[in-house]
């Protein structure tokens, strides 16, 4: 009941937070980088995922500053370039995502991005990240042996996803795709709050990888995990009890609907704390669930969603 | 795989110690005293003594670490070799014998004892190469009735019984003792009903505790699928030698297939704690504690077996295709089976092979036994590989043929039946027509009807198996349309009265075998002549194709592709003609055509899901919805655990208000688990909300809210449901 109780909090706070993303709304800088393919395939590959990217950032996000390099402008230079011009516009309420696609490769000291040119180090983007007044980050390494810079970028409060659990995993990664996918599937939204979160991504995309190796059976190469504790190792399945995922619950990749313009509109303030206290109840409720009649659980669950979607209705008029 | 007891005459079939001979002798007799005499051997000085003593007291640890150190010595021995060789035979491991066997030939190349234990264990292995050995050690020494009693095995797991019974025959000629050869006499008897072999008498005469004539018999009235009656001729071997844990294992594993799981158990583990411990024993109580993972489902006419993990989602769709096949085979064989079919179904492939293991021929897809069928599971496999209800319907006929012959009915015709009646469920189910049929057309393989079911048990070449198949079931095909289905269903009666093939084919068609053969194969390269003719022409334009594809030249993969396309229309594998035109419309941007090209894939037989779903979507866009629809439920039947095509078929069926469809198909997404489960139980409730399970439709939309308080179209769904009620 203990650890049931803290998860409920944990919720509790997150369902807040994300309210608080909503309503605060900052800028955000999403940048794109896809590396060196080596061979047509993967300059193709890696080129038309970073395309697709910025595609569905432009359409789902158009008031984001949105950056996005491949092919031979994917430099060191050019990376660098950039994020002197985020570490000169971005505030601290700011959140920035960096998006890496391409190869990567681990030399047992530290991981690097191949790029045409100069390959990008860990160390390098972590300092780099580091010099960035936003305080809101993800970066989200879908390279080959992405692993390999866990321990360089995590962070406490910086959320860092890598396609493979470690330096080792080599082989061309599949994750890049199933998180595009997820981008654009409104199903990654998985509690249809309109927000689409870093935890519901990588919850998407980890999913979905790991479906695909099992469909085609074939042995996994790549296992992705996620870091935002500051602990410098990742997990699979990030939760309350490894005290992982708190920060990519509340870090908004996605707005999909409304919310947005109703959290601005002071004569909808009112409902929409009615509504932040019904959901604090349903939330109670679901986890007093074990311990009820299942009757009287859904009875109760019935009248409080049906309220809330009253709630709702009024704030849509 | 099949287990002799090699102790019993081995001894003669290498030079062995002079000192070993009386044991071996006792024991070849049944003689109680045997055990002491190979005890006696324990404590000889000779090593190569001991070594034969150990192992006649089945102490084959340190008898095979006497051997090894024996062989060391006197590297150039065949003999010793040879007897080390029997011992690994003799506790089931074949693969380590054949090395020592062919370590001895490679010391002596006319060492006949060497080519006798590769002959062997090449029978043991269904390899035509048994007698190849065989005949070689009998050019070499024309006494060597053990050579003889190999091709006697041989022969009659041929279902050649005149042949069996002349080879045994001159095996006993030889050897007034050849027990093996004698048993093979009975057992053919047996099969035929003959129920007083005088066979018995005479094996009784040389061993009264023979029971290994009853263990041979009981190991062909099972490759016979006779396996009530081979289950008890196991019994009866074990009642005259209780010892026979060889009989007593085999007993399990039969049992078992009949799903009598309690007693196979204790057969399996009393012959495992007994000592008898092949692999085959292990893996099927491994397997058994497995059950604990699956689900069982019964109906008045059916038993469904499924893993937990995907029961939920698989159920509906195997329920319907047994329903149906049940109902469709009721009808057309005329037959009601006396109590519910039984159909295993396995998620992990390994699991599968357990079941299937000790039978030959391919097994690799399903497997009937008498009542009660085992397959693989559609999620075990590559997505586009495995048509699973083609599988079943497959199976399904072998029930009801296996049922009404009482399994008297030979390998070819049951095949050939099951493989016709694929095709017969729907057109696209079945195998298509595969590059290795074509070369055994090209080559004149094919083999006459009366002797196909060599193709099936002892293969001559890797391919036969899956080329008899595929004859068989063309046979079935030209039988029906040349004389009806009706003759089929009188085949079916014909073997059921213990008719032979030529017998029956004279009966019912007026004809010789041979001229049965003659009109069938003009039948067949009239139906297969253009993609026979032209299959090096095809061949050879479609790596043209595929160039021409990577580079975009639409054009002309267009040009070659029309040309080539129905000269192989079958070919649906990866890279066929249909998916190269397919692409290079959508790269002219001609929809139209690409759409055009893809239903004939999937008329053809098609199988690969992406292409499919594309054609589904294509299909959509034109407003071709039932079409869609169809195509999609085309996927449910080959790879099901697809959370998009149940999403995808479930909204068309809303579209089309097909609302149980569409309930079908929305639960299927809800039982995957999926990634999205509020969007799922949300789908789920607005189809029960137009099937008008109103009650139901509020259940799943609490579902979705639970997990997603603030879904606003499920907020939606809720709010009308309330309404209304």
């Amino acid at each position: 009941m203990a650890a049931a109780a803290q998860v409920g909090g944990h919720l509790k706070r997150a369902l807040l937070l994300i309210l608080s993303v909503a309503v605060l709304r900052a800028e955000t800088f999403y940048f794109t980088i896809a590396g060196l393919g080596g061979e047509p395939e993967y300059e193709q590959r890696f080129s038309g995922w970073a395309k697709d990217l910025d595609k569905v950032l432009h359409q789902t996000e158009p008031n984001a500053k949105i950056k996005t390099l491949y092919g031979p402008d994917a430099t060191k230079a050019n990376i660098e370039a950039y994020f002197r011009q985020m570490t000169a516009e971005a505030k601290p309420d700011d959140s920035v995502v960096i998006l890496m696609i391409g190869h990567g490769t681990y030399d047992e000291s530290d991981y690097k991005f191949n790029l045409p040119g100069p390959d990008l180090t860990a160390s390098e983007l972590a300092s780099m990240l580091d010099k960035l007044p936003a305080t809101h980050q993800a970066v989200i390494n879908m390279t080959s042996a992405s692993g390999g810079s866990l321990a360089a970028l995590g962070k406490a409060k910086r959320v860092v996803v890598t396609a493979t659990k470690a330096g080792s995993e080599k082989n061309a990664t599949v994750f890049a795709r199933y998180w595009i996918e997820g981008m654009r599937d409104p199903g990654a939204d998985a509690d249809k709050n309109e927000v689409v979160t870093a935890l519901e991504l990588f919850r998407y995309a980890e999913d979905k990888t790991a479906k695909y190796y099992e469909t085609q059976k074939r042995l996994a190469t790549e296992h992705a995990l996620l870091e935002d504790a500051g602990k410098g190792e990742g997990v699979k399945a990030p939760s309350a009890e490894n005290g992982e995922g708190l920060t990519a619950g509340r870090f908004a990749m996605l707005h999909l609907g409304s919310m947005a313009a109703q959290s601005r509109d002071p004569a909808k303030l009112g409902l929409l704390k009615q509504k932040e206290n019904l959901e604090a109840t349903i939330d109670d409720l679901k986890y007093r669930k074990a311990s009820m009649p299942l009757a009287e659980y859904r009875q109760a669950l019935q009248r409080y969603l049906l309220e809330l979607a009253k709630i709702q209705e009024a704030l849509d008029k | 795989m099949r287990a002799l007891t090699f102790l019993i005459a081995l001894p003669l079939l290498a030079q062995i110690p002079a000192a070993v001979e009386p044991c071996a002798k006792m024991r070849l007799h049944g003689n109680p005293q045997a055990d002491a005499c190979y005890e006696n051997l324990t404590r000889s000085a000779d090593l190569w003594v001991r070594a034969e003593g150990l192992w006649g007291v089945h102490n084959y640890k340190v008898a095979n670490d006497l051997f090894r150190d024996l062989v060391k010595e006197r590297d150039k021995d065949p003999a010793l070799r040879v007897r080390w060789g029997y011992l690994y035979l003799d506790h089931w491991q074949t693969g380590t014998a054949g090395d020592l066997f062919a370590e001895a030939l490679n010391i002596d190349a006319k060492y006949v004892p060497a080519l006798i234990g590769l002959a062997r264990v090449a029978a043991d292995g269904y390899s035509a190469k048994a007698m190849e050995y065989a005949k070689k050690a009998l050019e070499l020494d024309p006494k060597a009735y053990q050579a003889q009693e190999v091709l006697a095995r041989v022969a009659l797991e041929d279902n050649n019984e005149a042949k069996a019974r002349e080879e045994a025959q001159k095996a006993v000629d030889l050897s007034p003792e050849a027990l093996e050869a004698m048993s093979i006499l009975a057992t053919i008897d047996w099969l035929n009903d003959k129920k007083d072999s005088p066979w018995l008498a005479k094996i009784l005469k040389v061993n009264p505790h023979y029971g290994d004539v009853y263990d041979t018999a009981g190991h062909y009235f099972v490759i016979n699928r006779r396996y009530e009656e081979g289950i008890a001729l196991y019994r009866k071997a074990l009642e005259l030698d209780p010892h026979l844990e060889k009989a007593r294992a085999a007993l399990g594993l039969n049992l078992m297939r009949l799903g009598r799981e309690d007693e196979a158990r204790a057969d399996l583990e009393a012959s495992w704690n007994a000592g008898y411990q092949p692999t085959e024993s292990k893996n099927t109580l491994m397997l058994m504690d497995k059950y604990k993972d699956y689900d069982t489902f019964k109906t008045p006419t059916t038993i469904l077996r499924l893993g937990k993990k995907e029961s939920a989602l698989l159920r509906p769709y195997f329920q319907e295709q047994m329903d149906k096949a049940i109902a469709t085979y009721e009808k057309k064989y005329q037959f009601k089976l006396g109590g519910p079919v039984q159909l295993e179904v396995y998620p992990n492939h390994p699991d599968f092979e357990v079941r299937t293991m000790g039978m030959p021929g391919l097994g690799a897809l399903g497997v009937t036994f008498n009542m009660v069928v085992a397959m693989d599971s559609p999620n075990s496999r590559v997505p586009g590989q495995f048509h699973w209800a083609s599988t079943m319907w497959h199976e399904f006929s072998h029930v009801y043929v296996l049922e009404m012959t009482h399994s008297r009915v030979p390998r070819w015709f049951t095949e050939g039946l099951a493989v016709y009646e694929e095709t017969a469920a729907s057109p696209d189910w079945g195998d298509r027509l595969e590059s290795e049929e074509i070369d055994a057309i090209r080559k004149k393989k094919l083999l006459p009807v009366s002797d196909i079911d060599r193709g099936f048990i002892h293969p001559s070449y890797p391919e036969q198996v899956v080329v008899s198949y595929f004859e068989a079931g063309k046979i079935c095909s030209f039988i029906e349309q040349k004389w009806g289905a009706g003759k089929l269903l009188a085949m079916i009666h014909d073997f059921a009265a213990l008719k032979t093939t030529p017998e029956t084919i004279e009966l019912e068609f007026k004809m010789k075998p041979e001229e049965f053969d003659k009109q069938f194969l003009a039948w067949l390269d009239a139906q297969t002549k253009r993609t026979v003719d032209g299959f090096d022409d095809w061949k050879k334009t479609l790596r043209t194709i595929s160039a021409f594809a990577k580079d975009k030249k639409w054009d002309d993969v267009i040009r070659e592709g029309v040309r080539i396309r129905d000269l192989y229309p079958e070919y649906v594998e990866t890279g066929s003609v249909y998916e190269f035109l397919a692409d290079a419309y959508a790269g002219k941007g001609e929809k139209d055509k690409e759409m055009a090209e893809l239903a004939r894939y999937s008329k053809a037989g098609g199988r690969s899901p992406a292409t499919l779903k594309r054609l589904a979507e294509l299909q959509t866009s034109a407003g071709q919805k039932a079409e869609a629809a169809a195509t999609l439920e085309r996927l449910n039947l080959i790879f099901p655990k697809d959370e998009d095509l149940h999403k995808r078929l479930g909204a068309l069926y809303l579209d089309l208000h097909n609302p149980p469809a569409a309930v079908r198909e929305f639960a299927a997404v809800v039982a995957m688990p999926p990634i999205d489960p509020a969007g799922a139980h949300y789908d789920l409730a607005r189809a029960l909300k137009q099937a008008n399970r109103i009650e139901d439709a509020k259940d799943e939309v609490l579902s979705a809210l639970e997990v997603a308080p603030n879904f606003k179209p499920a907020q939606k769904l809720l709010l009308e449901l309330n309404v209304k009620q």
